[in-house]
């Protein structure tokens, strides 16, 4: 039963205790949908089709400024979705992912699995062929991209069916997909990347080079922003096992600033080629997230 | 620097807590999962530096705040050189200053002189204050002695030492001042102190500085400086009865300048009181200072007379009454050998006129020796004084005539009339026994002796061996020695003490006294000049009473820093709570 509220706005963790991954999407795309009355995804993947007067309240993106020189009348141009959009969601399944800095809280890949399910019902709402690709040290899982009916549902068993992984190898799984893409289309990667930035920065690189539009969403715990615990700890990495000593309150300063340089890092990096970069806190509402996609 | 507290010390092991909790701190860290462990890392490396330097600074200021609280409960003290007050006054002791480990002579005058009244005040009053003040001030680690009026130097607590101070009052007795402070420089120069002071707190009469010098090196001397205004005293310095009890001779001492005042004798008759109801004047007169006058007395019947002569009342009190005791004996009945010589029958003469002496064989004076009291001279012919030692011998006396001795002149202690005359022939005076019974002596040997009821003369009483015989005093000898000498009565002797009389007595009779008084030089309160006080006190701080509250433990004055310490325990806690919880 998918809550009447807008869950899209809710806490993500209390938005999950509603029912399974498909109910959760479905309540999720319901309200964002309902939120925006239209399709936030824009770009070549839809065509234009006419013109109509401006009414107030039409976005001013959308006012067609050559008219307005021309003939000093504002036009608004309409967009008609195209059905041939090829996406590939590539989820990160690592240990790491499998993490939350609080009980109360999703861990990442909870949250991830939640925002892709959701992500994947737009697509395909629209139309566009979408598939998923989940990996950790390793490629795990791989549905091709498709329109047709009990795609998502097929999607959303993927997610499922993924266990929590090991490492993180995300320049394989990325190179697998160049490979599997044939056409130009939407890359989206969901990670927490903790991985080598410059071989997924590489691997990233040659997909914008094929053509295809690609997004990173970078998951993150809201406790891998500050550090905080005990007044002395050893804290163990899940994926490799190594562990460091360490005064939390003394060193929580030079750990948020090394975060938000690493942030800024990747977000100046992703920049640079071409390739969108989102930061996604936990605790962030998906409706938001989605947001941010549009 | 010192320790009041050095036992809490010990605590600086605690110094080593920090290091200790820091290592035992490490042991267990809990453990928890945390994925990005790299940021982590490379925030660690980045401040690897600053967190080593401050796990440093934080373990130099924690084990730095550990000692010094453990200091400052150790209550530690420094010099802090001279000057500043001393707190004076005397009321508690310690007043936030404190000194290094002293010793300290306090030299209390409390003689007779001090119970004079200065601007309405005891100038003892003032001495023991000045005394308690010093006293006060001591602590637990200084030692301390207290020298009064008797010479004694008590050792002793502050507590013990303050009541003493405190308990003090004017004595009869004189104080040497110049031997008692350096007995007292010497007792502290051998305490091994830091510090030795000897504070002199006298009214500095100039008859008590004598002629002595105070040098003992290390030892800080602070004298009292004599008061600037000195009441005009006059006090009854000796009362003496004639032999016989024939006159009152009245010497007044005081201060110099002041004028004459009255003075009444009264006797009291034998067995009372003379400060009872019942006594009699005798005599009244005017004297000076410096002047001695002489009262006749009325005839008296034999016996043990006592009286006392006053002064008018003037600022001090305690030299203004002095006893003394007449001895009248009845007439001793004297027999004389011819062989005495003329000058001895001349005086007995007199003496049998003035009814000092009847004619008898209680007392015989000769060259031989007579069957009861007897008083021997040399025999004039050499060759008997082998019989006259056989007799003297036989009768047991442990004296005989010896040798020819050399001339010279006679002293005596119990003889004042014959002090100083010449004595030109004598037979030294051997006996077995050392100088027991000697009277009077010629060049340091005996020259008058007495053993039992034999008196043996050293020289014939004659011209020639003798000026005696033509001197004054010849004639009260010869009565002393019929009435007195020869009869075992001892001279009315004269002490310094609290006023009274003390009878000698043999069997049921009496046979002396002693009568007791203050020192007579005790009346001249003139203090001495700067020269005499720098003469008998050479390096030594002569201060008032101001200079003197500064300058007390002023050369081992030291500060206790332990609220110091607590301040910069304070300002490091300050620092270490900032460093602590300084998170970048």
């Amino acid at each position: 039963m998918v809550d009447s509220r807008r869950l899209d706005l809710l806490d993500p963790a209390e938005v999950a205790r509603l029912g399974g991954i498909e109910i959760v999407a479905q309540g999720v795309v319901e309200g964002f949908l309902a939120g925006i009355h239209r399709s936030p995804f824009r770009g070549f993947s839809v065509e234009f089709t006419e013109h109509r007067a401006y009414q107030p309240g039409d976005e001013l993106r959308y006012l067609d400024w050559k008219i307005l020189a021309r003939a000093d009348r504002l036009f608004v141009k309409q967009f008609e979705e195209e059905t041939n959009l090829r996406a590939m969601i590539l989820l990160d399944a690592s240990r790491s992912m499998a993490w939350r800095g609080d009980p109360a809280r999703l861990t990442k890949r909870g949250y991830a699995d939640r925002l892709v399910a959701a992500l994947a019902l737009i697509l395909l709402r629209q139309r566009d062929a979408t598939g998923l690709m989940t990996f950790d040290e390793a490629v795990r899982q791989v549905i091709p991209a498709r329109v047709k009916a009990g795609q998502w549902t097929r999607l959303v068993r993927g997610l499922i069916d993924t266990p929590d992984g090991l490492g993180t190898a995300a320049e394989a799984a990325l190179r697998q997909l160049a490979g599997l893409l044939a056409r130009r289309g939407l890359v989206v990667l969901v990670s927490d990347l903790l991985l080598d930035r410059e071989l997924a920065l590489t691997a990233l690189r040659y997909l914008r080079h094929r053509g295809h539009q690609v997004i990173v969403l970078h998951v993150m715990d809201p406790a891998e922003l500050d550090l905080a615990g005990p007044p002395e700890v050893r804290f163990r990495d899940p994926e490799s096992a190594a562990s460091v000593v360490v005064r939390p309150r003394e060193l929580a300063g030079a750990y948020a600033a090394t975060v938000r340089r690493e942030i800024a890092g990747w977000r100046t990096a992703c920049r640079r080629h071409g390739v969108a970069y989102h930061h996604i806190r936990t605790d962030m509402p998906f409706g938001m997230a989605l947001r941010l996609l549009a | 620097m010192t320790f009041l507290h050095p036992l809490a010390l010990l605590g600086l092991a605690a110094a080593a807590l920090p290091a200790l909790l820091h290592l035992l701190e490490r042991r267990t860290p809990p453990e928890a999962e945390f994925p990005p462990l790299r940021y982590l890392r490379d925030a660690e490396r980045q401040s690897a530096r600053r967190l080593r330097l401050r796990h440093l600074l934080l373990l130099i200021l924690r084990t730095a705040l550990v000692a010094v609280i453990v200091l400052a409960a150790a209550r530690p003290i420094v010099p802090t050189g001279r000057g500043g007050g001393g707190g004076g006054g005397g009321g508690g002791g310690r007043s936030g200053a404190v000194h290094a480990p002293t010793a300290l002579a306090v030299v209390l005058d409390n003689s007779l002189s001090a119970g004079a009244v200065v601007d309405g005040r005891p100038v003892l009053d003032r001495l023991k204050a000045l005394a308690r003040a010093s006293l006060a001030q001591a602590t637990a680690g200084d030692r301390l002695w207290l020298v009064l009026a008797d010479g004694v130097a008590r050792a002793g607590s502050r507590e013990a030492l303050l009541a003493s101070a405190d308990g003090a009052t004017a004595t009869p007795q004189r104080l040497e001042l110049v031997p008692a402070v350096e007995r007292a420089a010497r007792l502290v120069a051998a305490e091994p102190l830091p510090a030795r002071e000897v504070h002199v707190l006298s009214d500095l009469q100039r008859t008590a500085l004598g002629t002595g010098t105070v040098d003992v090196p290390d030892v800080a001397l602070l004298v009292l400086a004599p008061p600037e205004r000195v009441p005009a005293n006059r006090g009854v310095a000796a009362a003496r009865a004639g032999e016989g009890g024939l006159g009152l001779t009245i010497a007044v001492s005081g201060t110099p300048g002041a004028g004459a005042a009255p003075l009444v004798a009264r006797l009291q008759a034998p067995g009372n009181d003379p400060a009872g109801g019942r006594a009699r004047e005798v005599g009244r007169t005017l004297a000076a200072p410096g002047q001695s006058v002489t009262l006749p007395l009325p005839p008296l019947a034999p016996g043990w007379w006592m009286g006392e002569v006053w002064l008018d009342a003037d600022e001090l009190r305690g030299d203004d009454r002095r006893l003394f005791v007449v001895r009248v004996a009845p007439p001793a009945s004297v027999a004389a050998d011819a062989g005495v010589g003329p000058f001895v029958a001349a005086a007995l003469a007199v003496l049998r006129v003035a009814k000092r002496v009847t004619t008898g064989g209680g007392v015989s004076i000769g060259e031989r020796l007579g069957a009861a009291h007897s008083v021997v001279l040399p025999p004039g012919d050499p060759a008997l004084l082998g019989q006259v030692n056989r007799a003297l011998s036989a009768r047991g006396v442990r004296w005989h005539f010896g040798a020819p001795g050399p001339p010279g002149t006679i002293a005596s202690a119990d003889l004042a009339m014959v002090r100083g005359v010449q004595v030109n022939r004598r037979y030294r005076l051997e006996g077995t026994e050392g100088d027991s019974g000697v009277v009077a002596t010629v060049s340091g040997e005996p020259w008058l002796v007495r053993d039992g009821g034999v008196v043996l003369v050293g020289s014939r009483l004659d011209t020639t061996w003798t000026a005696l015989p033509a001197a004054p005093g010849f004639v009260p000898f010869v009565d002393a020695l019929a009435n007195r000498i020869a009869r075992g009565e001892a001279l009315v002797a004269e002490a310094v003490g609290v006023p009274r009389v003390q009878f000698v007595t043999r069997g049921a009779d009496t046979v002396g006294a002693t009568v007791f008084g203050p020192d007579p030089r005790e009346s001249d309160l003139t203090p001495g000049t700067p020269d005499e006080l720098h003469r008998s006190f050479p390096g030594a701080r002569v201060l008032d009473e101001a200079g003197l509250a500064a300058e007390r433990f002023a050369g081992a004055r030291r500060a206790d820093v332990s609220g110091l310490l607590l301040g910069f325990a304070l300002l490091l806690a300050a620092i270490e709570l900032a460093v602590a919880s300084m998170s970048r």
